[in-house]
Order: structure tokens, then sequence, then C-alpha cells
């Protein structure tokens, strides 16, 4: 399955919650997309299931996706309010819509996922907890076996436990029917050893799309004294900056190179990873300000 | 077609178990009511004629309001559920014309019995196209409130000028919202323009909904 | 679970090298399934396989197609060489630079480690 976006533009009235954002994902990853709440996160994960008309090009598999039965049969996304279902349809029903709509709908699995999260075929969707409303996107998302699957902020609601249930069977079955998946998420040190390409956005616009372990790969911290710190990392991109007495530590992006990380040594300095959830937020606005 | 398929056995199969029993309560009131006075109009006239018609509508509300979001949801196109809903309007609307026609008869035979005196009725193609239309405008109604909002209310006038084509020919079809007795201005070719009244009315509902935004949410 | 701050297909790496030093894993025995050690250290399969990848590139493991991954015969003695190289470097040398930064002689060092050789400790 192959996505590409193309100079997507998304408004609504005044808002541009999407901004020229163009980007491509081939084969078949589970893939993260990360970004702050507003950062049209949403809107993009609409617009690629034809839930909107995109201004710009959206194609899977080469192929427009609005209003397009080829395409938009191949998309599942879902959100931490289940689309696919009525407030007062009843479980049972809402996975009767998809085993009846979907051919690639495994109605077993979707029972199994059902007593996994202990969701009763008999209650109504709008009696539902958050948790369990979460929890019946992720069935529905799961047992659609679709090319293309989408779990916006999935886990909303979630307590731990069943958030680890739900990234162990999206993990075990990505595995067993290997397919696209994009996951939306704010817990990303949750999910971050699960994710094989991550795409972050901001504002509407695309921040950067790695492969995880190379973005990790960049991101360092340099601590040590204060004044040996600053001369390192003097014309590296700085990220942050925290100090204590004389001590410092300045979060860096960027490759290091070996005569860099030889200097490092010379100087006393310790060189540390980053988590990727950090990485994510020095990447990002910060909160009220500007970059 | 699965769409089509899935409104059929669940909507139509609904819509008979209400008009079974709402056909039951309609005998009893009538028996009731006899107690007290002469039966001089059928009961089932009212309810064929008066009150079915917004049950027809809130069915097309339904259609485009609650089932089209979970089909596009399901990965179904808009046009694919718009054909599907097309062809379930009039299959829905002959069968409740169908049972409307069911109705009258059995309610005649008990009529006939009690020697109640019943007023008239319209014809079943009369009622096949009250119905018909009745239930796209409620589907041109919800389309044009869910995509524009209250700019939507346009869709009104456009419904009632649609509706009052169907009703003018039915007795007893009693007086519209804002609408008085309406002099019979279209002759015999009122079946004519109930059917165009259909078209136009769907062609109006087709525009709305084929690039409509479903389940908005800005985030 | 693993840290998420360092590439993760390393730190798979280097446990799967540890536990071949430490005999947890012997020669020519078949290693997890890349897909069974994404679940059960629920991470991306394409993260173990990298892992893999890596440690057949340096020969610690081969491939038996169709079948599965083996450590290779000669593992934990080309583990154990590299292991000599850089103990010293990245062992001793720190554990001396300590010791010296606390203030302790390092005759105390080596009479602990002379306690140790005779099975005192």
């Amino acid at each position: 399955m192959r996505v590409d976006v193309q100079g997507l533009t998304v408004r609504y009235g005044s808002v541009t919650a999407v901004d020229d954002m163009s980007f491509s994902l081939s084969g078949n990853k589970i893939y993260g997309l990360l970004g702050r709440n507003g950062s049209g996160k949403t809107s993009l994960m609409s617009v690629l299931a034809g839930y909107r008309k995109p201004a710009g090009s959206v194609e899977l598999d080469g192929v427009p996706v609005f209003e397009n039965a080829a395409a938009m049969r191949q998309v599942c996304l879902v959100r931490h309010t289940p689309d696919a279902a009525d407030k007062g349809d009843k479980v049972s029903y809402v996975l009767e819509y998809g085993a009846a709509w979907r051919e690639t709908w495994d109605n077993d699995y979707a029972l199994e996922l059902a007593e996994l999260f202990k969701l009763s075929l008999k209650a109504k969707a709008g009696e539902l907890s958050l948790g369990q409303r979460s929890a019946l996107g992720v069935v529905i998302g799961l047992a659609s076996r679709s090319p293309l699957t989408m779990f916006d902020e999935s886990h909303l609601g979630m307590d731990t436990p069943t958030r680890y249930a739900f990234y162990d069977a999206l993990l075990n079955d990505f595995m067993a029917h290997p397919r696209t998946i994009i996951v939306s998420t704010h817990l990303i040190e949750e999910l971050a050893s699960l994710l094989e390409e991550v795409v972050i956005i901001d504002g509407g616009r695309l921040v950067l799309q790695e492969e995880a372990d190379v973005l990790r790969s960049r991101g360092t911290e340099v601590t040590g004294n204060a004044a040996d710190v600053d001369e390192f990392t003097a014309g590296l991109t700085v990220l942050s900056e925290k100090s204590l007495g004389r001590t410092k530590a300045t979060m860096v992006y960027g490759t290091l190179d070996d005569a860099r990380l030889i200097r490092a040594r010379q100087l006393g300095l310790e060189l540390g990873p980053i988590a990727l959830q950090d990485l994510f937020v020095h990447l990002t606005a910060t909160v009220g300000g500007v970059r | 077609m699965k769409i089509f398929r899935h409104l059929t056995t669940t909507l139509v199969t609904f819509c008979a178990i209400v008009a079974a029993v709402v056909f039951a309560f309609a005998v009893v009131v009538t028996f009731v009511v006899s107690a007290f006075s002469d039966i001089e109009i059928s009961a089932w006239n009212v309810v064929a004629s008066q009150i079915a018609r917004w049950f027809l509508f809130w069915v097309g509300i339904y259609v485009i309001h609650n089932v089209l979001p979970i089909a596009v949801a399901h990965g179904r196109t808009r046009r694919e559920f718009l054909v599907a809903a097309s062809g379930f309007s009039v299959v829905l609307a002959v069968a409740m014309s169908v049972l409307a026609r069911l109705g009258f008869l059995a309610e005649g035979g008990i009529y006939a019995l009690m020697d109640w005196h019943a007023d008239e009725h319209g014809t079943p193609l009369a009622y096949f196209l009250m119905f018909l239309v009745w239930c796209v405008a409620g589907m041109f109604c919800a389309a044009a409130f869910d995509r524009f909002g209250a700019a939507g209310v346009f869709s009104v006038p456009v419904g009632l000028a649609s509706v009052i084509i169907t009703t003018v020919r039915i007795p007893g079809s009693g007086n519209l919202p804002f609408i008085g007795n309406i002099p019979s201005l279209l002759g015999e070719g009122w079946h004519v323009a109930s059917v165009a009244a259909f078209l136009v009315v769907l062609a109006g509902t087709w525009a709305v909904v084929r690039d409509m935004p479903v389940r908005v949410r800005t985030s | 679970m693993f840290d998420d701050r360092s590439p993760i297909y390393r730190q798979i790496a280097d446990r799967i090298k540890a536990d071949v030093l430490s005999g947890a894993l012997t020669a020519d025995e078949q290693v997890m399934s890349t897909n069974q050690y994404a679940a059960y250290y629920r991470i991306n399969p394409a993260t173990a396989a990298k892992a893999f990848q890596q440690l057949v590139d340096e020969k610690v493991l081969y491939k038996k197609r169709g079948i599965g991954m083996f450590v290779s015969t000669e593992a934990r003695d080309m583990l154990r060489a590299q292991g000599r190289e850089t103990f010293f470097g990245e062992v001793v040398d720190p554990m001396v630079a300590e010791a010296r930064a606390i203030g302790i002689p390092l005759d105390d060092v080596i009479r602990r480690i002379e306690q140790h050789q005779n099975g005192a400790v």
C-alpha cells in the first residue's frame, strides 16, 4: 500500500488545519503520526480515509481516495469515538456493519477482540465508557484488516492494562497480516518501540519523516562543565539547554561525526541518547511560544 | 449491493413491524371511540394519510444523518450509498403503500362487520408517491442541515413544495403547516408532477451529499 | 523492557551477544524468530530484523533459509576476543580513574583483585 500526499491543504472556514503538506508512505509498516493538539493529525487522517474532499492530491496506490470506491474500500480510520457506530446501536450490531460492508473483515477475530477488551455485545455504543468506546474502535480497526488502517488516539480513556492489550493485539496482528498501519498518539514513549517510521507534523506542516531508529540516532544530550558544553555545541542545532550550577545539559540535533566524538571525550563530556518523546517535544513548537 | 440489502432488510422490516403495531392500535382506538360516538371516518386513513408520511420523512432523515456516515466510515463512497438509498426509498414506498392497502382491506372488513362508516381514502399509487416524496424530502433536509448547518433551512421550502404536490390528491390528508387548502391546480397530471418532484428532490440530495464531509472534527 | 533512548536494535544485539557470552545461548542453537522476539519484547519486527541482520553481518549469527537464525559456532570465542580488547579500555581504565578520584591507593585495588583470585571473596 502506497500513500502519496501532495500539496494537501485542509481548511475549516478561516482555520487552516493542514498547510500544503506533502509526503509518501510506502511498504507495510507501523507508522507513528506524531503531533501536538491542533497540529492537523485528525484532519490529515480524515482526508486519507475519504471523509473530506482534499485540496491537493491524496492517493492510495496511485489512485485518488475521495469518492473512489476501489481506494476507500481499503481504508479504515478509527478514532476514540467509533465513527462507524450510532449511539443507539448495540455493539453486536456495530460489528455487523463491518461484517456486511467490508470484504476484508474477520468476524471471528472481531468477536475475540471484543471479548479481550471485555466489551459486552449487548451494550449500546452510547452507553459505553470512554475507554470502552476506544476499545470498540480498536476492535473495528483491527478486525477490518484494511490495507491502510489508522488509529487516531485510540488509547484515549483506556487504562494501562487495556492499552498494553491494544499494543500486543496490534503488533501480533500486524505480524500475522502485514499492512500499513498509522497510529497517532500522545503517549509516544509507550508506543515508541512499536514504530518503524515516524511522521512528525506541527501547525499543519510536515516537520520530518524518518525511520524511528535513525531519528533517535540524531539526538544527543551533552552533559558536562558549562563552558566545555558550550564550546562543543557551538554550530550545532540546539534543541534545549538546562543548567544546574556549573553543569549544563544541552540537547543537540544532528549526527555527530567521529571527530566530534573524540573531542567530546577529550573535553570529558558525557554523551547520552534522547528518547523519541523528548525529541518530539523539542522539535515541535513550544506551548504558547514562538520557535 | 450490500448497502441496498442492508437498508431494505433492516429498515423495511422495522417499518413493517411499526405499521402492524400501529394498525392494531388504530383498531383498538376505533373500538374505544365507538363506545362514545358513531364512527364516521377510517382511523387507518388518518394513519396512512396524515401520520405515516412523517414516519417516512423521519426514515429519510435517518438514512442520511445516521447511516451514511457509518457507510463512509466503512469505506463506501457517497455515490454508492446514494444509489442504494434511492433504490431503497422506492422499495420502502412500495412496501408501505402495500401495507396501507392491506390495512384498508382489513379495516374495511372490520367496519363492514361493525356497520361503521369510513371516509374516502387515496389510491395505492397516490400513497406510493406520497411516501416516496416524503422519504426523499427527509433525505434532502437531513443532507442540507448536516452539510450547511442552520443555512440548510433552504431545503425546507423545497421539501414542502414537493410534498404538497403529492398530498393534494389524497382525501383526508389534512392540512400541512402554513398551507391551507390548495386548489387542485395540477389536475390529472399530478402523479407526473409527483414523480418530477421526487426526481428533483433526489437530485438535490445528490448534489448536496456527493462531496459532503462526514464526521467533521477539527483537531 | 527496552530503554527508548538508544537504538533499540543495538540493545537487542547487545543482549544477544551477552547471552552468547554467558552461555545462555550455545553454538548452533536456534534463536527466536524476529516475530517471536518482537512479540515477546513488544517491539516492531523490523527493529528485531535489523538487530539480527547486524549480528549476521558481525558473524555472531547465521541464517538457515526457511528455518531461522542460529548462533554461529565461533561466536563465543569471537565475542570473548572482542571483549578482551575493550575490557581494558572500557572497564579497567575507568575503574582505575575512579579509584584515583575517590583516593583509593591502587595497591588496595590490586589486593582486592588478588582476594578474588584466591577465592577469599
